[in-house]
Order: C-alpha cells, then sequence, then structure tokens
C-alpha cells in the first residue's frame, strides 16, 4: 500500500477497455494509483469500499459503466447507492467525501479516463495524506489453550452443572438452532474448542445474557463469550462479522487519533446545547446507522438523538456535545476486539477528561452499559456521572406539573438487553411507559428480564436463525394487539425494521416502530 | 399574582385550611417558625380552635411581615391554601382580589374561580411516600416555591425542626417533593408563557 495510495476499482467490462487503452498507448497514468479488476461495480459493497479507507487509502475512485451500459442490468444504479452511502459515512468521520469518487466510462472514452484519473490524483493529494492510520493488528496469542483456560477459571465456568436452564431459555435454542450455551461450556472445558461447531457456535451466541440470568450456577455465559472471541480471533478464528465487517472497519478507523470526527454536523440549530454544560450528552453511532441503512430499512435512528436533546432542552438542560465523540467501542469489545476497543474507550476519556463534564447523559444502553461498567472494569476512568436518559426523565417527570398528551394507540414494548438484563433496570422503561400510556401499554409473553432478543448484537453472526428469532418477536408483538412497537436501543429498531422486510410474509409483520425517547417528546408538555 | 420572584413583600397574611387532622395547624406555625427563626422576620399565628378543629373546617391564619405585627387576625388572605372543599367554600370569598390560591388536586374542586389557581396531589403524594398525614408537610414545599414567602432552607429546617422525632428525614423529603412539584410548575407557566409547552 505504501506507494499506491489510490485505489481504482475497474469494472471488467466498459471502463477497462478504456485502461487498456490507455496501457497499450503507454498514457501516463498517475503512479499513485493502483488498479483492481474487478467484475461489477454493483459488487463492491459499501464494506469493500470502506476497507480501502480503513486499510490506510488516501483516496477510493470506483470506475464502472455509464447507467444503462451496465451488463447486469442494475451494477451502476447499486455503485451509485454503495458510493452516496459510504461518502456520506465518510463526511461524517471527518475524513471527507470527496476521497471516495464515482465515475462511468465507455470503453472507447479512454481520454476522459485518463482526464479523470489525473484530476483525481491531483484533488487527492491537495487533500494530503489520510488522518486513519491501519488499527492495531490482533496481537497473537502466545499459548492459546492457556488463555482460553484462564478464562474459563476467570468466569468459573467449571461451575456449570449441565442442567440445561440456559439451552431451554436461549432465544437461538428456541428459534431452533442447534446451538447450546452449555454444549459450547462443557466443549471447551474439554479441550475441544478446534471443533468446527464450537468455532462457529462462538460467534452465534446473541450475548443477551438470558442464560446468565437463569443460570443456578451464575456462570455469566455472556463474558465468557466476549472474553473467549478475543483469544480466538487473535488466534486467527473467521469473526462471523455481518454487513461485510463493515461497521468493526468503521470502529478500527475511529482509533486514528489525528482523525478530526464530525459526529454532530448536521444537528439542527434550533436544538440548543451549551459547550460550557457541565453536562455532556454522549449520542452514539445512530448517524452512522441512519446513512448504512437508509436505502432499506426506512430507519430513522438519528432522532433518538435529537428527541433526547429536545427532552433535555423541555427541562431546560442544555448539554454540551463532544465533537470528538467516537464510538463507545462496544461492539469492538462484544466481537473480538479488545485493543481496539480500548483505543477507543481512552481516545473518548482523553477528549471527556479535559471539559471538566460532570455527568455523562446518554440515550444508548449500549454506550450506557459500556461506559459505565466496561470502561472502568478496564481501567478507563471517565471521572463522572453516567445517567441514562430515562433515569434523567423519570427523575424530571416525578417533580410533577408535566402531561402527556392522549394517545390513540396501543402500544408494547422491546426491551434493550444491555438496560433491561445486563443492567438489570427492566423497570425504568416501564415507568415512563406507563406515564406516557397508562391504559394502552400492553407487554409482550417475554418481557423484562425474560425479554427475547431483537435478533443480533454486535454486527456479529445474523443468520437465518437471526431472522427466525426476529419473525418470532415480531409476531409476539403483534398478538398483544398493539399498533406501535416500542424501542429503546437503535438497533433493536434496525434489527426489526429488518425481519419486517421480508418479502414472504410481508404485511404480517409490519407494525410501526418509535423508540420511546421519539414517543415521550412528542407527547410531553407543561401542565 | 405573586411567585417566587416577589419574595420580600413587606407584609403577607396567608390562611391554611382543610380538615381537623390534616395537619393544618401544625403547617402555620412551622410556616410561622421559618419566617421568624430562619428569615428573621416577624409573625403572628392565629389557629381556630373549636368544634372545627375535630374533623369540620379548620383554619390557621399566619401573618408574616418585616415590620411588628399589631394586629394578628386575617380577613383578607393575600394567599389562600385549601386542602379540603370545605374550606375552599368558606375562605374563598375572603381572598384578596389577585390573591394566590393553592389547592389540593384531588380534595378541592375550585367551583367559580376563574382566575389562576396552583394545585398539587399533595395527598396522593403523601400516599406515595408512603404516609398520608405529610401531605401538610408537601403542600407547605409546595407553598414555599410558588409564593416564595419564606426561604426554602428556612422552611426546610422548621420541618425537620417540628415534626416528631424519627421522622425528619421522611418529612424533609416530603418538603422537598412539594417544592420541587412547586417549582416544576412555575417553570411550566414560564415555558407555556413563552409558548414552549411541549419538547
Amino acid at each position: 500500500m505504501t506507494d499506491f495510495n489510490i485505489i481504482l476499482f475497474m469494472c471488467n467490462w466498459g471502463p477497462h477497455a478504456a485502461y487498456q487503452a490507455l496501457q497499450d498507448t503507454g498514457a501516463s497514468i498517475p503512479d499513485n494509483v493502483k488498479m483492481v479488476r474487478i467484475p461489477c461495480t454493483g459488487r463492491i459493497s459499501k464494506a469493500l469500499l470502506f476497507k480501502s479507507f480503513e486499510m490506510g487509502a488516501n483516496g477510493v475512485a470506483l470506475v464502472g459503466c455509464e447507467p444503462g451500459s451496465c451488463r447486469y442490468g442494475t451494477g451502476t444504479a447499486n455503485a451509485q447507492g454503495h458510493v452516496e452511502d459510504t461518502r456520506g459515512i465518510l463526511e461524517l468521520l471527518g475524513l471527507g467525501k470527496d476521497r471516495l469518487q464515482l465515475a462511468t466510462f465507455l470503453p472507447d472514452e479512454s481520454g476522459s479516463l485518463l482526464e479523470f484519473l489525473k484530476r483525481f490524483s491531483r484533488e487527492i493529494e491537495g487533500m494530503g495524506p489520510s488522518p486513519i492510520r491501519p488499527a492495531t493488528e490482533l496481537i497473537p496469542v502466545a499459548e492459546r489453550d492457556r488463555a482460553i483456560e484462564e478464562v474459563v477459571s476467570a468466569h468459573d465456568v467449571y461451575a456449570c452443572q449441565d442442567c440445561g436452564k440456559c439451552s431451554s431459555a436461549c432465544p437461538l435454542t428456541l428459534a431452533g438452532k442447534p446451538f447450546s450455551p452449555r454444549a459450547i461450556a462443557n466443549a471447551v472445558i474439554a479441550g475441544d474448542i478446534d471443533s468446527p461447531s464450537v468455532q462457529k457456535d462462538v460467534w452465534a451466541c446473541l450475548t443477551c445474557g438470558l442464560c446468565y440470568d437463569r443460570c443456578p450456577s451464575a456462570v455469566d455465559f455472556s463474558g465468557f463469550i466476549r472474553d473467549l472471541r478475543d483469544i480466538l480471533a487473535r488466534s486467527g478464528s473467521d469473526r462471523h462479522a455481518s454487513h461485510g465487517e463493515f461497521f468493526q472497519s468503521l470502529m478500527r478507523t475511529m482509533t486514528s487519533r489525528d482523525l478530526e470526527v464530525r459526529p454532530w454536523q448536521w444537528l439542527s440549530s434550533d436544538v440548543r446545547t451549551d459547550p460550557g454544560s457541565k453536562t455532556l450528552f454522549f449520542g452514539g453511532c445512530a448517524p452512522y446507522f441512519d446513512i448504512f441503512f437508509k436505502n432499506f430499512l426506512r430507519t430513522r435512528t438519528r432522532e433518538i438523538l435529537v428527541d433526547s436533546l429536545r427532552l433535555l432542552n423541555f427541562f431546560d438542560v442544555h448539554p454540551a456535545l463532544l465533537k470528538e465523540e467516537r464510538c463507545c467501542g462496544h461492539d469492538l469489545l462484544w466481537s473480538g476486539d479488545r485493543a481496539n476497543f480500548l483505543k477507543l474507550a481512552q481516545l473518548n476519556a482523553d477528549a471527556i477528561r479535559d471539559k471538566g463534564v460532570e455527568e455523562i447523559i446518554t440515550a444508548c444502553p449500549e454506550c450506557y452499559s459500556t461506559l459505565r461498567r466496561d470502561y472502568p472494569a478496564h481501567g478507563i476512568d471517565l471521572g463522572c456521572k453516567i445517567t441514562h436518559i430515562f433515569d434523567f426523565l423519570e427523575q424530571e417527570i416525578d417533580k410533577g406539573a408535566v402531561g402527556f398528551k392522549g394517545l390513540d394507540r396501543q402500544l408494547t414494548f422491546q426491551d434493550p438487553c444491555r438496560l433491561s438484563r445486563l443492567e438489570n433496570r427492566p423497570h425504568l422503561p416501564r415507568r415512563l411507559l406507563n406515564r406516557v400510556a397508562p391504559n394502552s401499554f400492553k407487554e409482550m409473553k417475554d418481557s423484562g428480564i425474560s425479554a427475547i432478543c431483537c435478533g443480533n448484537s454486535a454486527w456479529t453472526g445474523c443468520d437465518s436463525f437471526s431472522k427466525a428469532l426476529q419473525v418470532k418477536r415480531i409476531r409476539q408483538a403483534r398478538s398483544t394487539g398493539s399498533d406501535l412497537l416500542i424501542t429503546a436501543c437503535p438497533k433493536c429498531q434496525i434489527h426489526l425494521r429488518c425481519a419486517m422486510e421480508d418479502p414472504f410474509l410481508g404485511e404480517e409483520l409490519n407494525m410501526e416502530v418509535l423508540d420511546l425517547t421519539s414517543l415521550l417528546a412528542r407527547a410531553i408538555h407543561w401542565e | 399574582m405573586m411567585t417566587g420572584k416577589e419574595k420580600k413583600t413587606s407584609r403577607l397574611e396567608i390562611i391554611f385550611t382543610g380538615f381537623g387532622g390534616q395537619g393544618i395547624i401544625l403547617a402555620g406555625r412551622i410556616l410561622g417558625k421559618a419566617a421568624v427563626i430562619g428569615d428573621h422576620r416577624e409573625s403572628t399565628l392565629v389557629q381556630a380552635y373549636g368544634p372545627e378543629a375535630r374533623g369540620g373546617a379548620c383554619s390557621a391564619q399566619v401573618t408574616i411581615s418585616d415590620r411588628p405585627i399589631h394586629y394578628p387576625y386575617v380577613r383578607r388572605p393575600d394567599v389562600l391554601v385549601c386542602m379540603s372543599q370545605g374550606g375552599f367554600d368558606k375562605f374563598i370569598d375572603q381572598m384578596k382580589e389577585g390573591g394566590a390560591l393553592l389547592i389540593d388536586h384531588d380534595l378541592v374542586q375550585p367551583r367559580g374561580f376563574d382566575k389562576r389557581f396552583f394545585s398539587i396531589p399533595s395527598t396522593r403524594i403523601a400516599e406515595e411516600l408512603g404516609r398520608k398525614m405529610m401531605a401538610n408537610i408537601i403542600m407547605l414545599g409546595f407553598f414555599t416555591a410558588i409564593t416564595g414567602a419564606v426561604s426554602v432552607e428556612a422552611a426546610r429546617d422548621a420541618v425537620t425542626d417540628s415534626v416528631p422525632k424519627g421522622t425528619e428525614e421522611m418529612n424533609a423529603a416530603a418538603f422537598n417533593r412539594g417544592c420541587d412539584y412547586g417549582l416544576a410548575v412555575l417553570k411550566g407557566l414560564e415555558k407555556k408563557a413563552a409558548g414552549r409547552a411541549g419538547a
């Protein structure tokens, strides 16, 4: 990568003929361009485009066929969508959207292709080198089996009585997957870590914590899986990342210290914030999710952040925003990349520490749990109180004089595993739900501490059983007779919406989804 | 209308009214103590004795002033606090034009009163906190926040000083609850006046 800092993905069909003509005539193609020949631009996913930047590319050009001349019909249209979304994410990330460009050429347009390449090369030179440094390589574990043994002891997995309460509760097992927490535990203890089923199942676990809740020996299976994943990833195991590993790539790029992220540039000016406030609002990754999923999931998780800020403003809190805010690192920690999680955590801690912040409020259950529990557990002290926005709201609303507009809807609620189980606080969102909709809220069959997962965690190991699980969950929601599914985590919203896109089940699964903060922001008023 | 912003009026006349047994007289005594001991002002209390104190409408008349008070009876209250319907019916016509009316949301319906008033479900909150008899303390907190007739610290100290031993913390919490409610009500009014009632 050292000599070629522009990656050129070049479609085999239209433009490649033009490129070949350039090579044949000995045209002066800029020598910092590294060409990668591909079968169709439509197959270069957002993850692949982004991966180049993660590996340190200064610029990426996707060059394909003119619209209408694609050999496969929709390739160019797909490429346009992928490039547009990835550019949006590069912009939020502070890398600048212009480092990625899409261009199309006919086979005989070698002149304009050369012109494009020269111009792009000049532009990239003008932008300078990318601030992204390839993230910390996974450090191989010296003695893997010793390390695994240590993790087994640390979580006292030996205490497993093989009673089967975990597999009778595990949402994946109940969705029909041949998967069992205790079987994994026993196989690992027996030294069977290399069996193909264990290698796969370790990455399939939802880490939702339901088995831990049921375990009579209190074996924290989720924590065990989290630590095991780190060892396996460092020993070269496939990480089974979903979405082409896009989100893990995104988080790893954020570990570059020189990157000047712009996570809040989209925020409208009527939301009042105060850079000098002692209260900091930590947003999370919702803005990235919305760009990534916008074309097919109608995802609007960014509204959770806007509505949270509006609710804070409602109670006269004008919080500071962290302009250097990076991902909290939750998904790296839970998908086997502790080293880069620690880098992210350290960068966030460094950015927060000098601001004199006394309290961090967040609306994301994963950020909440990670900042509150995992940062200190890894020796990173933020030196302030971590509050979930529901706690703040419950406290303020309880003071009185606040009312809620009546809703002509029937509600049900999807528990976020990080808040309801890992933090053991299923009552918190319910207190708010009972305030806003005392007569029209109905629980699903499995709720609170026993709630079923939304289908995936940490962008890892998604498969057809995840889908079966989601379908089951949405059916539970529908069978309450409710017409509005309230969520409290951006990921629950994304995953359940994904299942609703099923073309075969169609209308049967359709249900409006709304975050609890948005529901509150719409209904709340001073009396 | 009286709010926390116009606190130091030189003389303020208040009537607390409710059922016998609600702690109306105690509320009056605490208020007077707060004014005198905490805020170093003058205060008098006239209690309604007689059959009223045994279940009917009962009342406490409190005067707070910066100068010596020569006449302790309250004929035309600046602030009327009602914790029973009977009390409201009996005293509402005596209230000064533009005076502040504070009521218990669940126990009093301000029939025939078409101006702005302040209400708090003090009895309901007291039940939530575990003791119905603390409704008077909650109302006192609410009164302090809304009227600013005495300072919050003085009133809270007077509460902990006047309640039975062992219940100080509980009553201070009840006072704070009422006070927070009052501050929230004032904030709500301010927001509504600015046209920002929603989020």
